[in-house]
C-alpha cells in the first residue's frame, strides 16, 4: 500500500514537474536576453481596420522601447517600459507623459491589448503553477493557475503547446470568475538564430460587445542576437529616438 | 333625526369635540407636510443631478449605454439635430462628444472624462457655466481652452492659465494629443464629477478627435419635463430605429432607486407614528363613548335600535373628521405650497450630503394635489376606522346594562 501511495505521489510530482519543464522550455525559447523586432499590428473593430507599424527593442522582460512608424499621424510616438512603469512621448506636443495606474487597463493604441499587457512582465514560469492536462505526441495542453501572491489579472490560462518547436499554439485566458475572456493564437513558426518563433499572433476578445474585434500582430524582422544599447532604456531615449 | 342628534351631541360637549378635532387636524397637517418635505427633498436631489450635467433626456445609439466606446457613436449628428429642431416638444438640445483621455500637468497625469460641448447651447442645458468659480467659461470660438473641474485641477496641480497636455485616442484609434490652457474652473458640488471632468469647445475638440459631425449623445430639455415618460415615448417614435431616447429615470437609475428606498423608509417611520395616532384616537373615542353609556342606554330605552346608535355615533365622527380634514388639509397644503416657493434653508447640508448630489442648502417642499389628497384621505379613513371598535363594543350592551354602566 505504502509503495503504491508513494508511487502515486511520485507520478503526481512528475506530472507537475513535467508541466513546469515545458513552460520553462517555452519561455526560454521565446525570450532572449535582447530582442529587436519590427512588426505590423492590424486592429479590426466595428469601426473598420487599422494598421500600425512598430519597431521595438527590448532587454529581457523588464525593459522595452517601442516606436510607432506608421500611420503618419502617429509616427514618432515612443513608449518606454521599465519594470511596471510606462512613459509615452508625443512629438506633436513635445511632451513625455507617464501613464498613471488608472489608465493601465485602457486599450493600447486602439488595439485589444491594454497598457497593462504591454508592461506586464509576469513570467508564466514564476507566476503560475502549471499542470499537464493532456499530452499526445507533439501536442500538450497545460493549465496554469496563478500562484497565491502573483500580481496577475487572470484566473487561469490554458495553453496548447507545440512541444517540438517549444512554442504555444493557443492561449485561452480566463478571468477570476473563470469565464473565458480572450483567446490568443500563434502561427507561422520560423527559426531565428537559436529561437523558434511564431511570427503571427492573433488576439480575440470574447466579450459579446466586441464580436468583430481582433488584433493581429505580424512580426516582420526579429533579431535575438545583437546586444541593444542601454541608452534605449532611459527617459531621454523617448525624445531622442522619436525621430 | 340622526344628523340633528349627532350635531347636538357635538355642540353640547364642546371640550370633547375640540380635542377630537385638534387631534385629527394636527395629524393631517403633520402627514401632509412630512410627505411634502420628503418628496420635496428627493425632487431637489434628482433635479440638481439632472440639471447639473445629465439633462432630462438623451438620444444615443442603441448599445451606447452598455459600451460607451467609439463603437457606438452617433455618426451623423446633423440628422438628429434636424429631427430635434423640428420637434416642438423639445425646448433645448445639444450634442456632446465624450471621451476618456489622459490629462497631464507639469507634474502629474490623470485619466479624465473630456467632454466636447457647444458652450453657448450648454448654458440652457446644464449648470456648467453657472458653476464657474475661477477664470472664465468657454465660448463657441475657443480653441485650445479647457474648462476644468475644481477637484481635477487640484489633482493635476494646475490653475487658471496653466498649460496641460491631453493624450487620448481619436475615433480612428490613432493617438490624439494636444496642449490646452486652463480657461476656467468649475465646481458643481458633485464631487466625482468635479474631480473627473474637463470640457472643451466641441468644434475644436472635433478637429483633434476627428469627430466632426459625430456625437456620443444629444442631451435635451422638453417643453414639459413633468410629463417626461410620455415626452420620451413620443420622441422615440420620431427617431430612426437604431437610436433610443432615454430620460433621467433611466440615466440616473441608481439615484432614482436610492430615493425610492429612502421614501419607503420614510413611509415606514411615518406609519409607526400613525399606528400611535390610530390607537390614541381609538382609546380616546372608547373612553368618550363609555362616559356616554348612560345616555346611550337611555336612547336605546326610548326605542332607538343599535343600528341607530351606530349611525348617530358614526355621523358624529364623520362630521368631526370631515371638518378636521378640511382644516388640516388647507393648513397642510398651504404649508407645502409656501415652502415650495420659499424653501427651508439649513446651512451646511449641502456640504454634508454632497456625495448624494445635494448641491444646495435649500430644502423645498413639494406641493402636489394628488399626494395631498391621498394623504388627507388616509387620515380620514384612519379616523373612521378608529371609531368602529368602540361603537361595536357599546352596542353589545343592552339598554339596561348601558344605563347602569358607571
Amino acid at each position: 500500500m505504502k509503495y503504491f501511495l508513494s508511487l502515486f505521489f511520485i507520478t503526481l510530482t512528475l506530472h507537475a514537474g513535467e508541466a513546469q519543464a515545458i513552460i520553462k522550455k517555452l519561455e526560454k525559447n521565446l525570450r532572449g536576453d535582447y530582442m529587436y523586432a519590427t512588426m505590423k499590428m492590424i486592429v479590426t473593430s466595428k469601426r473598420g481596420q487599422r494598421t500600425v507599424e512598430i519597431e521595438s527593442w527590448s532587454e529581457g522582460n523588464e525593459k522595452s522601447f517601442i516606436k510607432i512608424l506608421y500611420p503618419k499621424k502617429d509616427q514618432g510616438i515612443t513608449f518606454l517600459k521599465i519594470d511596471t512603469q510606462m512613459w509615452q512621448y508625443i512629438p506633436k506636443i513635445e511632451r513625455t507623459i507617464k501613464i498613471p495606474p488608472s489608465m493601465m487597463l485602457q486599450s493600447w493604441m486602439g488595439s485589444d491589448f491594454t497598457n497593462d499587457d504591454m508592461v506586464k512582465e509576469s513570467s508564466l514560469e514564476e507566476d503560475y503553477n502549471a499542470k499537464l492536462l493532456s499530452k499526445q505526441g507533439n501536442d500538450a495542453t497545460l493549465e496554469l493557475i496563478p500562484k497565491p501572491n502573483a500580481a496577475v489579472v487572470w484566473g487561469k490560462i490554458i495553453i496548447d503547446v507545440d512541444l517540438r518547436n517549444a512554442v504555444p499554439r493557443k492561449e485561452t485566458y480566463y478571468d477570476d470568475m473563470m469565464q473565458k475572456v480572450r483567446i490568443m493564437t500563434f502561427s507561422k513558426i520560423e527559426q531565428h538564430g537559436t529561437h523558434r518563433v511564431p511570427m503571427v499572433m492573433e488576439l480575440k476578445p470574447l466579450d459579446p460587445t466586441k464580436k468583430r474585434n481582433r488584433t493581429k500582430i505580424i512580426f516582420e524582422k526579429i533579431n535575438y542576437d545583437t546586444k541593444i544599447d542601454a541608452s534605449y532604456f532611459t527617459k531621454q531615449a523617448l525624445k531622442r529616438y522619436s525621430r | 333625526m340622526l344628523y340633528s342628534l349627532a350635531l347636538r351631541n357635538i355642540l353640547k360637549s364642546k371640550g370633547r369635540s375640540i380635542i377630537t378635532l385638534l387631534l385629527s387636524t394636527f395629524s393631517t397637517i403633520l402627514f401632509i407636510s412630512y410627505v411634502a418635505l420628503m418628496d420635496g427633498s428627493h425632487h431637489q436631489i434628482i433635479k440638481s443631478s439632472v440639471e447639473i450635467y445629465t439633462g432630462y433626456a438623451h438620444i444615443d445609439l442603441k448599445g451606447y449605454r452598455d459600451e460607451s466606446g467609439y463603437d457606438n457613436l452617433i455618426e451623423d449628428s446633423a440628422k438628429i439635430e434636424y429631427i430635434l429642431k423640428n420637434d416642438t416638444t423639445v425646448k433645448t438640445y445639444s450634442p456632446r462628444f465624450e471621451t476618456y483621455a489622459l490629462l497631464s500637468g507639469d507634474e502629474k497625469a490623470v485619466g479624465s472624462m473630456i467632454g466636447g460641448i457647444i458652450p453657448s447651447r450648454e448654458e440652457s442645458l446644464s449648470k456648467l457655466s453657472s458653476s464657474l468659480i475661477k477664470g472664465k467659461y468657454l465660448n463657441d470660438n475657443d480653441k485650445n481652452a479647457i474648462y476644468l473641474g475644481s477637484e481635477l485641477a487640484k489633482r493635476l496641480k494646475v490653475d487658471v492659465g496653466s498649460e496641460i497636455a491631453m493624450v487620448g485616442s481619436s475615433i480612428d484609434y490613432s493617438i490624439a494629443a494636444d496642449l490646452f490652457t486652463v480657461k476656467g474652473l468649475f465646481k458643481t458640488g458633485l464631487f466625482e464629477f468635479d474631480s473627473q471632468s474637463a470640457f472643451v469647445n466641441k468644434a475644436y475638440l472635433d478637429t483633434v478627435m476627428l469627430s466632426d459631425n459625430i456625437a456620443s449623445y444629444f442631451t435635451l430639455y422638453f417643453q414639459d419635463n413633468d410629463k417626461i415618460d410620455k415626452m420620451t415615448a413620443d420622441l422615440q417614435a420620431s427617431l430612426p430605429s437604431e437610436y433610443e431616447a432615454v430620460n433621467w429615470k433611466q440615466l440616473l437609475k441608481a439615484l432614482v432607486q436610492a430615493m425610492l428606498v429612502d421614501s419607503i423608509f420614510g413611509y415606514i417611520s411615518i406609519s409607526i407614528f400613525f399606528l400611535v395616532i390610530f390607537f390614541v384616537i381609538m382609546i380616546f373615542s372608547y373612553v368618550n363613548i363609555y362616559t356616554r353609556a348612560r345616555e346611550i342606554g337611555l336612547l336605546r330605552a326610548l326605542g332607538l335600535t343599535s343600528n341607530d346608535i351606530f349611525g348617530m355615533l358614526f355621523v358624529e365622527i364623520l362630521l368631526l373628521a370631515t371638518m378636521s380634514i378640511i382644516i388640516g388639509t388647507i393648513i397642510g397644503a398651504s404649508i407645502a405650497y409656501y415652502y415650495e416657493l420659499n424653501p427651508i434653508v439649513i446651512s451646511g447640508i449641502a456640504e454634508t450630503y454632497k456625495e448624494y448630489g445635494v448641491v444646495s442648502d435649500e430644502i423645498p417642499m413639494k406641493f402636489d394635489l394628488f399626494t395631498i389628497t391621498w394623504n388627507a384621505l388616509t387620515i380620514f379613513i384612519l379616523n373612521l376606522a378608529a371609531i368602529l371598535y368602540p361603537i361595536s363594543k357599546i352596542n353589545k350592551l343592552t339598554a339596561m346594562e348601558a344605563m347602569r354602566y358607571v
